[in-house]
């Protein structure tokens, strides 16, 4: 009984081992079709966008060759009755244009899945500084994903003003603010690394370089008292100070000579940038040369 | 030294653990090399305590110098704390921010102690342009509680104050007034973000993306990263199903449900294709980094 039942269960189990393998041979061989029909149909979409990537060129050659006289006249991005496919096109296609424009002012970009990510150099008296990056979605509305700008930037204030209507206007008023304050980094920078020697005391600073207040001697170790200085930049977009206070404490308020180059430091600081004015000062040693003063 | 001091030193020492112990110390710069050099650090802890202890005292320590130390502590151990983000504003045409370190202090400092006469206020700078600021309050007639202080990290010159959570209700409204007056802006309000973990609340909050532009793949979006936030939605319990004990009571129930995961974001996504949530996912889900929001109330329509 038990080997009849063994046998059985056999021949039960070898009829199941043959079913599998006529189910498998069914499946491979669909899924074999349905691979060729999936190659057909990419074969024939690889057609269609290869045609669309030539049209597409062919419109990109056609506007660059208008780009350098329209840019100067390149109105806010109007939203009329095209469909918005068309009006995100339009938009790309902008930001592509401007970017060829301002290429040499260290603007530059690259195409991104998504839309653009734009790429601010920045520079100060030829010397190359930081990069910072801004990654744009093109969407509705256009949108900043993320980006490199210090947090202390007022990049929300310049993309509420201006990201919607006029990104051109966007991202020269973004240059700007960078710029200035690479150049306003630069010189605080500088003035503690090359003078220290002149500095009395530690550079007081803030993240956006706007309020610098530093002590410095003309001869240093020498007998004279030192001065303060206090520079605001008032205006976020300028590497020079919009006010500057030059004090020398300790000293009699009656003597023409401090007070004359108290007076002539305030000029300075107002005219120069930093770093030169102290460039000036080490040079000069103990006497201030007035011509300097322009 | 005060016997509250030295408690204070002690409990704050006891709560580091031996491994960071020289690396903190060596950041609180309080207790000189010659002095650090002479302490057998391999002993038992409570040795070790004792001995730093004595060199406290030698060198007269004093509140403000355990109140650095105890910025230090927390500095390395920010998971500990709760942080809320508040977000302050000028008003329209307002000057440009001249900010001032030292001043900022001052201020700040001076509208505690006006208010509440009894506090501890200590600062620590850092070096990417923020203040930690250590709050003990106290009030006209008891002495500040340093084992309950609050903790404020702010991005001097940008909206942003980070405050650790745990502090005392009443404190709130004058800690708002005196960041809120001494950083120079008009008002202050919290916002519905909060998670254990600063660094992801200031990606969310800065929208920051430290990489070099040449290696910059702008096609990763911020949702990748691993946030370590949690979900909170406040809500309201209804069910379809009849027969279900929820549902059959008079009022709804009101709950609180918590998301909670190292990687909440990337784990929100595969809700969907494993099949237990329907596709597209609410936007209260994943409009994290977008609406700047972590905690959601959800009301009846």
């Amino acid at each position: 009984m038990a080997g009849i039942l063994a046998s059985g269960l056999g021949v039960l189990a070898h009829l199941e081992r043959l079913e599998t393998q006529v189910s498998r041979s069914h499946k491979q061989s669909e899924e074999l079709q349905s691979m060729q029909a999936q190659e057909g149909a990419l074969g024939t979409k690889i057609h269609k966008l290869r045609r669309l990537r030539d049209e597409l060129r062919a419109a990109v050659w056609h506007r660059r060759a208008s780009v350098k006289a329209c840019i100067a006249n390149v109105e806010p991005n109007q939203t009329v009755e095209i469909n918005e496919q068309e009006a995100l096109e339009e938009k790309l296609e902008n930001v592509k244009a401007i970017l060829q424009a301002y290429h040499f002012t260290g603007l530059s970009g690259k195409l991104t899945s998504q839309g653009v990510c734009v790429c601010i150099s920045t520079a100060f008296e030829g010397n190359l500084l930081d990069s910072y990056f801004v990654d744009l979605v093109i969407q509705k509305p256009l949108r900043i994903h993320h980006h490199s700008v210090p947090v202390f930037i007022p990049l929300e204030e310049i993309a509420a003003k201006y990201l919607q209507t006029n990104i051109q206007h966007f991202l020269f008023s973004l240059c700007e603010y960078l710029n200035a304050y690479s150049g306003r980094k630069y010189q605080a920078d500088r003035l503690q690394s090359d003078f220290a020697a002149l500095l009395t005391g530690p550079l007081q600073r803030n993240p956006l370089c706007n309020l610098l207040s530093f002590t410095y001697k003309l001869d240093p170790g020498g007998q004279s008292f030192p001065f303060c200085a206090r520079l605001l930049y008032k205006d976020l977009t300028a590497t020079l100070p919009t006010d500057v206070t030059v004090t020398c404490q300790g000293v009699e308020a009656s003597s023409t000579s401090w007070e004359e180059q108290r007076a002539s430091h305030e000029t300075l600081f107002c005219t120069k940038p930093l770093h030169q004015v102290f460039a000036s000062f080490a040079r000069k040693g103990e006497k201030l040369d007035m011509s300097l003063v322009s | 030294m005060d016997e509250t001091v030295a408690e204070f030193i002690k409990r704050t020492i006891l709560k580091i653990p031996m491994n960071e112990l020289t690396t903190i110390l060596k950041a609180w710069d309080f207790l000189s090399e010659n002095q650090l050099q002479t302490v057998n650090f391999r002993q038992r802890k409570e040795s070790v305590v004792q001995h730093l202890i004595h060199l406290c005292e030698e060198k007269r320590a004093s509140i403000s110098d355990a109140a650095l130390l105890d910025i230090i502590y927390m500095q390395f151990h920010q998971h500990q704390k709760v942080w809320d983000v508040f977000q302050m504003s000028k008003g329209p045409g307002e000057d440009v921010d001249l900010f001032d370190m030292k001043q900022f202090k001052n201020s700040f400092k001076k509208i505690l102690q006006r208010a509440l006469k009894n506090v501890t206020v200590s600062f620590r700078e850092t070096e990417e342009n923020a203040v930690w600021i250590r709050i003990a309050w106290g009030t006209q007639y008891t002495k500040p509680n340093q084992y309950k202080p609050t903790y404020v990290v702010y991005y001097s010159q940008t909206p942003y104050a980070f405050t650790s959570s745990s502090m005392l209700r009443r404190n709130t409204p004058l800690l708002g007034q005196a960041l809120t007056i001494a950083s120079k802006h008009h008002q202050i309000v919290k916002m519905d973000l909060r998670s254990r973990y600063l660094d992801s609340l200031k990606a969310i909050v800065f929208k920051q993306y430290n990489q070099t532009y040449e290696t910059h793949n702008s096609t990763t979006p911020l949702q990748e990263r691993s946030l370590g936030l949690d979900i909170n939605l406040e809500t309201k319990f209804k069910s379809g199903l009849n027969g279900s004990i929820l549902a059959e009571r008079e009022e709804p129930l009101r709950c609180l449900i918590k998301f909670s995961s190292p990687h909440l974001l990337e784990a929100l996504k595969s809700l969907a294709p494993a099949g237990i949530a329907d596709a597209p996912l609410s936007p209260l889900l994943t409009c994290i980094p977008n609406k700047r929001m972590n905690y959601f109330k959800i009301r009846d329509k």
